[in-house]
């Protein structure tokens, strides 16, 4: 029975794989609703025109992606005058979140908070697997995704976004 | 025949998306992302699962589609087909969605879905919804099936299948700072039960919700009422209705002050009620659809993990209290949280219990409310210049598991009957003239005891100390070394105490501890734990890991997981792999001489991995587990399953977005 499927099986490796080397780097990302931690609404869109956007997925309980918070946030304030935001995305459920406010008030984050309890926006986005990163250049492309963390990747994610926002700085001279 | 039929709908609906996909390819905008897990143990737990997800994005509509390939599953049924699908249509203030819903309204107390594989529970509605929201009013409605699987005896394949037809209304009102939102469910069920024929069963939920952020503080208040008939059919024939009322009500007051923040909840959820540790059947109380808060700590240390409190949704109270702030750049956590059940229970014959509802709106600690506790406190930051990363926590629960008998009261017993006869006349008195007729009966002469206290009890309690701990550091040449180690002390026991025993069902009285003393009182405790050379009264578990990473490529970690012994009914495990014996110094593993029949008897308390990640671009991961995995308790999304162990074996994940 399993020989039967292995084909199909295998397809999905190497459909997955090629496309992988690919990303959907390119592509312009949805633009969709997004729920703010204060209780306004928002959209990617609206986000991504001022400059680019680093989405990234996390949650009180992980502890990986707290690790990065800390770095993202402070990459949201170097950057901020370029035009660069972060937005975290938030995927705790009804059992815990109503601790996430007061635990971005205690690290003192000035980050954007988006709120996706029933995880609708990580499954457009493909951030189920926490913490993804997906940077977005301004006007909505696609520019870099990363998914995990392994301590010192940080550093990969601020070459990126300097490397961006210097591109399109030469861009605009 | 409506398998095939679903089958036909879907293979079609996978048709017309991939066509228009392929027509209108060069406009649309897609991501997809592959997970695929495949496992293979010496101790017959193997497993392939494999999925795929698709989003296609084209002007207004957005699709989604969900293929699995899997047999079996870690946790479910194979499968090799479409598993889930979704079209939407998002215009200015409207929403349409059309296939697999999930929608989450309040916090959770009338309706929360989710997809959660790892537990495999899916409580999502294949139906439609319609959405207005001009930014001021929304008005939501949606309607559909679900067909959701809970387990039974087996740990991987569910057992009861739940089918449900469901509609459920949303209106809300946001002005400023402040929402208010007024929900309706109706779910029309068929349950599986253990015997006999299915239960239907039919809720109606109605709900309100409110909430007010400003800027030191904020507020969510919410509340449920739910009125179900339970229809149970006899065979098919006799219909049996049944009227249950319950309610729900849960709210979180947040407050903040620089950089402390202070989280209160409080629950109170009634929806019916059960004595010890029973919970009601599901299909007259809290439905699937209800997946509410829980007020627990979510753990992300192993060890906590799996003291998980089993919530009961149907009749739980309860606080929690959570601390959040910085000082001195050091990250600090400090929570606390006390939940019971709603009503005292007092045994009063061998299988008879009477509840007392509990005064106030705050939990009890009375032993027969099967009170729980837990608080936790942890201190995180970094150190020599950010490269020292390091996490100190420590945990302690307390809980009542179940009341065997609970009775404290008085007792009157009957101390002497006079059994000598005496006959006499029956009697009629009418018109204050006594009549004697020529009947002869016997008389007893029956005396009391005054009433004396009396006190049975049996209970079943645990509680457990834990210590997790976490440091990294980061060299200059990339590489991260990472040690963790979590230390628990745990105590499973059966608690008795009391001036009684067990209760005489022929003379409706208990039997006393000494019948010529009542004075006379017992407690005694007996441990619930045991290893190879008998009870042991402490339980001493110890994890550690040691990993070693090289940013953005790789990680290797190793873990040591060990316990000194085991809950008395756990079934003894004869396997164990060669990381185990060497660690164990047990040089007859490798030497061919290995002792199937008879292994040491240290098998059953270790358990050693291995695993190595790797990233194989930034956006394609897979990673490679060799070794043994402790099973046990796991619980995500406030849903818990037992997990069976994993022995001397082989986890390969893949997965990759695109």
């Amino acid at each position: 029975m399993l020989k039967k499927y292995k084909p199909i099986f295998c397809f999905l490796i190497i459909l997955s794989t090629s496309l992988a080397e690919d990303d959907d780097i390119g592509n312009i990302i949805p633009n969709l609703k997004i729920r703010l931690l204060d209780g306004s609404k928002t959209t990617i869109h609206e986000l991504v025109q001022d400059g680019p956007l680093m989405i990234d997925f996390w949650a009180t309980w992980c502890v990986n992606c707290k690790k990065l918070m800390k770095y993202l946030d402070q990459y949201h304030q170097d950057y901020k005058d370029d035009g660069f935001k972060v937005l975290m995305i938030n995927t705790d459920t009804p059992r815990s979140i109503g601790k996430v406010k007061s635990y971005v008030r205690a690290q003192d984050y000035k980050f954007h908070i988006g709120m996706d309890p029933n995880k609708v926006i990580s499954k457009k986005l493909n951030g189920m697997v926490m913490p993804t990163m997906i940077l977005v250049d301004k006007g909505g492309e696609v520019k870099w995704r990363h998914q995990g963390y392994i301590a010192g990747e940080e550093i990969q994610a601020k070459n990126q976004i300097t490397q961006l926002l210097e591109r399109n700085l030469e861009e605009k001279i | 025949m409506k398998k095939k039929f679903k089958g036909k709908v879907l293979n079609k609906a996978y048709f017309i998306i991939i066509s228009s996909s392929l027509i209108l390819a060069d406009q649309l905008d897609m991501n997809g992302a592959v997970n695929s897990n495949f496992g293979n143990s010496y101790g017959f737990y193997d497993f392939s699962e494999n999925i795929l997800d698709l989003n296609v994005f084209y002007n207004d509509l957005q699709g989604w589609i969900q293929y699995e390939y899997s047999n079996p599953p870690d946790i479910g049924f194979a499968n090799n087909d479409i598993r889930k699908f979704r079209l939407e249509y998002s215009t200015g203030d409207l929403v349409l969605k059309l296939g697999d819903l999930y929608e989450f309204w309040g916090r959770g107390l009338l309706l929360n879905q989710f997809d959660d594989q790892v537990t495999n529970f899916d409580n999502g509605t294949r139906g439609m919804l319609i959405e207005y929201d001009n930014g001021m009013f929304s008005a939501s409605h949606m309607n559909g099936n679900s067909n959701i699987w809970n387990m039974g005896a087996d740990t991987r394949t569910p057992e009861f299948n739940n089918i449900h037809s469901m509609m459920a209304n949303r209106i809300q009102y946001n002005r400023g700072l402040m929402s208010l939102g007024l929900t309706q469910l109706r779910s029309n069920e068929e349950h599986d039960v253990n015997f006999g024929p299915s239960v239907m069963a039919s809720h109606n939920l109605k709900g309100a919700y409110a909430t007010w952020a400003g800027g030191n503080a904020d507020f969510f208040v919410e509340y449920v009422d739910k009125v179900s008939t339970e229809k149970v059919t006899m065979f098919g024939t006799i219909p049996n209705d049944t009227l249950i009322k319950g309610h729900g009500y849960y709210q979180n007051f947040n407050f903040y002050l620089g950089n402390w923040g202070l989280s209160t909840e409080y629950k109170r959820y009634s929806f019916d009620k059960a004595y010890g540790d029973l919970s009601a059947d599901d299909y007259g109380n809290q439905i699937e659809y209800q997946q509410m808060p829980t007020l627990g700590k979510e753990q992300n240390s192993t060890l906590l993990g799996r003291l998980t409190h089993n919530y009961n949704f149907n009749d739980e109270r309860g606080v929690q209290l959570e601390l959040n702030g910085s000082l001195l750049g050091l990250s600090l956590t400090a929570q606390y949280a006390h939940l019971s059940r709603n009503e005292t229970w007092q045994s009063v014959g061998a299988f008879d219990w009477v509840d007392k509802a509990i005064k106030g709106y705050l939990p009890s600690s009375d032993i027969s409310a099967l009170p729980y506790w837990e608080n936790y406190q942890e201190v995180s930051g970094y150190a020599l210049n950010d490269k020292l990363y390091f996490k100190l926590g420590r945990g302690s629960n307390k809980e009542i598991l179940k009341t065997i008998r609970y009775f404290e009261g008085t007792q009157v017993d009957i101390s002497s009957i006079d059994t000598s006869l005496a006959w006499v006349y029956d009697t009629l008195v009418w018109n204050d003239e006594t009549y004697y007729d020529s009947t002869e009966v016997e008389l007893y002469d029956t005396n009391y005891t005054s009433p004396f206290n009396v006190e049975s009890k049996l209970w079943q309690q645990s509680k457990a100390f834990t210590i997790p701990m976490e440091v990294n550091y980061i060299f200059d040449n990339g590489y991260t070394v990472g040690i963790g180690f979590q230390y628990q002390e745990r105590e499973k026991v059966n608690r008795s105490m009391g001036n009684a025993t067990t209760f005489n069902a022929s003379d409706s009285s208990w039997n006393m501890y000494d019948p010529d003393d009542y004075s006379n009182t017992y407690d005694e405790t007996t441990s619930q734990l045991a290893n190879s050379d008998g009870t042991v009264k402490t339980q001493y578990n110890r994890l550690v890991y040691l990993s070693i990473s090289k940013a953005p490529k790789w990680s290797f970690t190793i873990t040591h997981d060990m316990t000194n012994a085991y809950e008395a009914s756990t079934a003894y495990d004869p396997y164990y792999n060669p990381l185990e014996a060497l660690i164990s110094g047990d040089l007859k593993y490798f030497t061919g001489k290995r002792n199937n029949i008879d292994p040491p008897s240290w098998i059953q308390n270790r358990w050693v991995s291995i695993e190595f990640a790797y990233n194989i671009t930034s956006s394609q991961r897979i990673s490679v587990m060799y070794g043994s995995i402790q099973g046990g308790l796991f619980c995500s999304n406030g849903v818990c399953r037992l997990i069976p162990p994993f022995n001397d074996g082989v986890k390969i994940s893949y997965s990759a977005s695109f």
